[in-house]
């Protein structure tokens, strides 16, 4: 085939390819709209979704955070130095299963989703400015982003690498981690050609604050089963697509309207595991669909979009920017780190709010894959249940989840009440303390 | 930018300062609380409130060693004393350290003050601060080991109360009744020379250190070192729960002292160490669910929690 040829095969397919996203995006935005639990206040994130979401995303969002943007993948880069420095933070992510199509062919076959819808939707732009991003050390695929950007025919980008120290609790990680917020300040302030000030960084620590504030206060719903994951699941993914400010005004707004009947007949379980990115809302459509109500995750698009809660008594410019260097390090329990024994504590701490565990394996994400092993057997030996999901942004294996799901469903305890786990009934109980019992206790107990 | 927060932190900023009141002009109105108050209520404010204890140690060690003492009212009082510090100590603790200490207060005015100017905390490295956390000991050691030899005559009487007169307490409090004299150099012998110099080199040390980092002299305080050994008999405990705790590092970062026992801890509830103040500022910025709590005894006075730390922090959203 002569290049030309080539090429313009290449334009028809991206033109067909932006077609198929955008009616992907349709058909989510069009079950969100059509549910019975559908609110006016919803209205402002639906609409985010729908600009934002577009092939030229990053126009519509230039436009409503009204400030040069600035690329991240990843939870790791803390969005308030970035927002002190004048910039947005914008988190790039895609779970559109047609744009991952469009660049299948240049890569791995068994590569992580979401790599590959991004690198697919960036075709769409054509993808020719230089652009600064920030990019953390996180999984193998992150690392190798730019260089597979590249081989899709982006322009030469202006990178920033963030080297993740993997053992977050050695000391001289932590030290490393600080030396990289420092020298991130030193780069914001080159792209900005002015210096972060103690009073900028105050102020954007207290709008990243008010936004964590209205996000808990969702999340504390959430727990008792008052809201739809598809709903919380836009909220969070439509975060990075505006202000952040008005992001949270809109939430504020919504929060007194959301309804405060709960459906007991649901049972509650907590979603783990890999990201779940607009337009693939095919999980969470399927966990209804089975009788299931998420009141918990632990994922990266979800409840773990940002820290939050920086709190800080050395309000000078270092000691701002170490707090936010050991809250987004320390803090984080992505899988990528060797040390993330907090992470199945934080499952079992919330034992509580639900009475499963579903966790959610993207093919290809190996960090996640591998450590669904690890949470499965310990949390086992606590008697929760759990079940394994693998699966990528197709829609073919619907039907296939829906019918395992809908089995688990019937294994869970009624809600709200699960059987006691031996360490609640005194068994192999090698805790030190009581009080070790006594923070997990009510709403477990059988009445 | 005063460090004013929600509930525990205001609560205890509050109680510093009706106790710096009382316990430095209590004298004043008619209060006296006696000989054993175990914070650093200094006897050389004219008109305090109360005394602290590490006086009264220092006299009863050096004196109730001498024959003169044996059998008389004074030693049975100084052991009632003894006995009023103890109890005192099993019922608050270290409360008296991060609640109730004027000179603690004067230390957290210093780090307010610094935090206005927004000048950069100094931290000191963990090794540093381990060698550091003995000092308090030696300290101890130092007023304990001394006033018998002075009443064995080995030292000179200029040697009584030997710590009083080398502590920073005792230059700088009094100035918050004017009395300035204590900054002044003794030159009656070689050896109140040296003593007044060494109190006026520590005095600048503590001064300076105080302004750099937060509760810098509590490192070093002897009383703390007192208070630390009398531990089992005090009821008032910062215990964790390993299992809630995130890891995220916020206890760490806001502890007055820069105790990594807290964070690191994987295994024992019990996290309260030497250095500890029972200031409870982990406890309030931890922003997991019942991961740390304050307990007295069997009762849990505190948890902390996610809303907690929400309110506890939301004076950032105020601020400007």
């Amino acid at each position: 085939m002569s290049d030309q040829k080539q090429m313009s095969r290449q334009i028809r397919l991206v033109e067909k390819t932006a077609g198929k996203m955008a009616q992907e995006s349709a058909e989510t935005l069009a079950w969100l709209r059509a549910r019975d639990d559908y609110l006016q206040g919803f209205d402002y994130f639906l609409d985010l979704a729908e600009k934002g979401f577009d092939p030229q995303s990053s126009d519509s969002v230039r436009e409503k955070a009204g400030r040069p943007l600035i690329y991240l993948l990843c939870i790791q880069a803390p969005l308030e130095l970035i927002h002190a420095a004048g910039f947005h933070p914008f988190k790039i992510f895609s779970g559109s299963f047609a744009a991952g199509n469009l660049s299948a062919h240049g890569l791995p076959t068994l590569i992580c989703p979401l790599m590959r819808s991004i690198l697919g939707a960036m075709q769409m732009t054509g993808n020719k400015e230089e652009q600064p991003w920030i990019l953390p050390t996180t999984c193998d695929w992150v690392v190798k982003f730019p260089e597979m950007m590249k081989l899709f025919g982006a322009a030469e980008q202006r990178l920033h690498w963030l080297e993740l120290p993997h053992i977050k609790e050695a000391r001289e990680s932590q030290g490393l981690w600080l030396d990289e917020m420092v020298k991130l300040k030193g780069f914001l302030e080159q792209l900005s050609g002015r210096k972060i000030s103690r009073n900028a960084l105050l102020d954007s620590i207290a709008v990243y604050h008010r936004a964590w504030q209205a996000l808990s206060r969702l999340v504390s719903l959430r727990r008792q089963g008052l809201l739809s994951s598809a709903w919380f699941l836009l909220i969070t993914n439509t975060f990075f697509l505006g202000k952040a400010e008005n992001w949270t005004a809109a939430l504020e707004k919504l929060l007194p309207t959301l309804p405060c009947s709960v459906n007991s007949a649901k049972r509650r379980i907590f979603l783990a595991g890999s990201p779940i990115f607009f337009p693939n809302f095919k999980l969470p459509r399927l966990l209804e669909e089975a009788g299931l109500c998420v009141t918990g995750d632990d994922i990266c698009s979800g409840e773990r979009l940002f820290p939050g809660g920086v709190s800080f008594k050395d309000s000078s410019v270092f000691g701002l920017i170490e707090a936010l260097a050991q809250r987004y390090h320390q803090g984080c329990l992505c899988p990528t780190f060797a040390d993330n024994q907090r992470r199945i504590r934080n499952i079992e701490a919330q034992a509580e709010h639900f009475d499963g565990v579903v966790f959610h394996v993207l093919k290809g994400c190996h960090p996640y894959d591998l450590e669904s092993y690890t949470i499965e057997s310990g949390l086992k030996k606590q008697g929760i249940k759990f079940i394994r999901l693998e699966t990528d942004h197709a829609s073919e294996d619907s039907q296939n989840l829906l019918t395992r799901l809908e089995a688990y469903s019937h294994t869970l305890p009624s809600s709200g009440l699960r059987p006691p786990s031996p360490r609640e009934r005194g068994e192999g109980n090698n805790s030190p303390h009581p009080l070790a019992e006594e923070g997990r206790g009510e709403g477990i107990r059988c009445t | 930018m005063a460090y004013m927060i929600e509930r525990i932190e205001r609560l205890r900023a509050f109680a510093q300062h009706i106790s710096f009141v009382i316990l430095m002009y209590g004298g004043r109105f008619g209060i006296n609380l006696g000989p054993a108050v175990p914070c650093f209520a200094c006897p050389f404010v004219t008109g305090c409130g109360g005394y602290c204890y590490l006086m009264g140690l220092q006299g009863f060690i050096g004196f109730g060693m001498s024959a003169a003492a044996a059998g008389s009212l004074w030693l049975f009082t100084a052991l009632g004393w003894m006995v009023v510090f103890i109890v005192l100590v099993a019922l608050l603790g270290k409360i008296w350290c991060g609640w109730l200490c004027p000179f603690g207060l004067v230390q957290d005015w210093l780090s307010a003050l610094r935090r206005k100017l927004g000048v950069r905390e100094r931290k000191i490295s963990l090794q540093t601060a381990q060698y550091l956390g003995y000092v308090k000991y030696f300290f101890l050691g130092y007023l304990i080991i001394i006033p018998p030899l002075v009443t064995a005559e080995i030292l000179p009487p200029d040697f009584y109360l030997p710590f009083c007169s080398i502590c920073p307490g005792k230059s700088l409090l009094p100035l918050f009744v004017g009395e300035t004299r204590y900054l002044a150099l003794d030159y009656t012998n070689n050896i109140t020379f040296a003593l007044s110099l060494t109190l006026l080199i520590f005095t600048g040390i503590t001064l300076v250190g105080m302004f750099f980092k937060e509760r810098f002299f509590c490192i070093f305080c002897p009383l703390l070192a007192l208070i630390h050994l009398l531990k089992p008999l005090s009821g008032l405990r910062l215990v964790k729960n390993i299992s809630a705790c995130t890891g995220c590092g916020n206890c760490r970062r806001i502890c007055p002292m820069d105790i990594e026992a807290v964070y690191l801890e994987q295994k024992k509830a019990d996290v309260q160490t030497a250095e500890c103040l029972n200031c409870f500022q982990c406890a309030e910025t931890c922003p997991s669910d019942a991961a740390l709590g304050i307990d007295f005894y069997r009762f849990r006075l505190f948890s902390s929690s996610r809303s907690h730390t929400i309110n506890t922090i939301a004076w950032l959203g105020k601020q400007k």
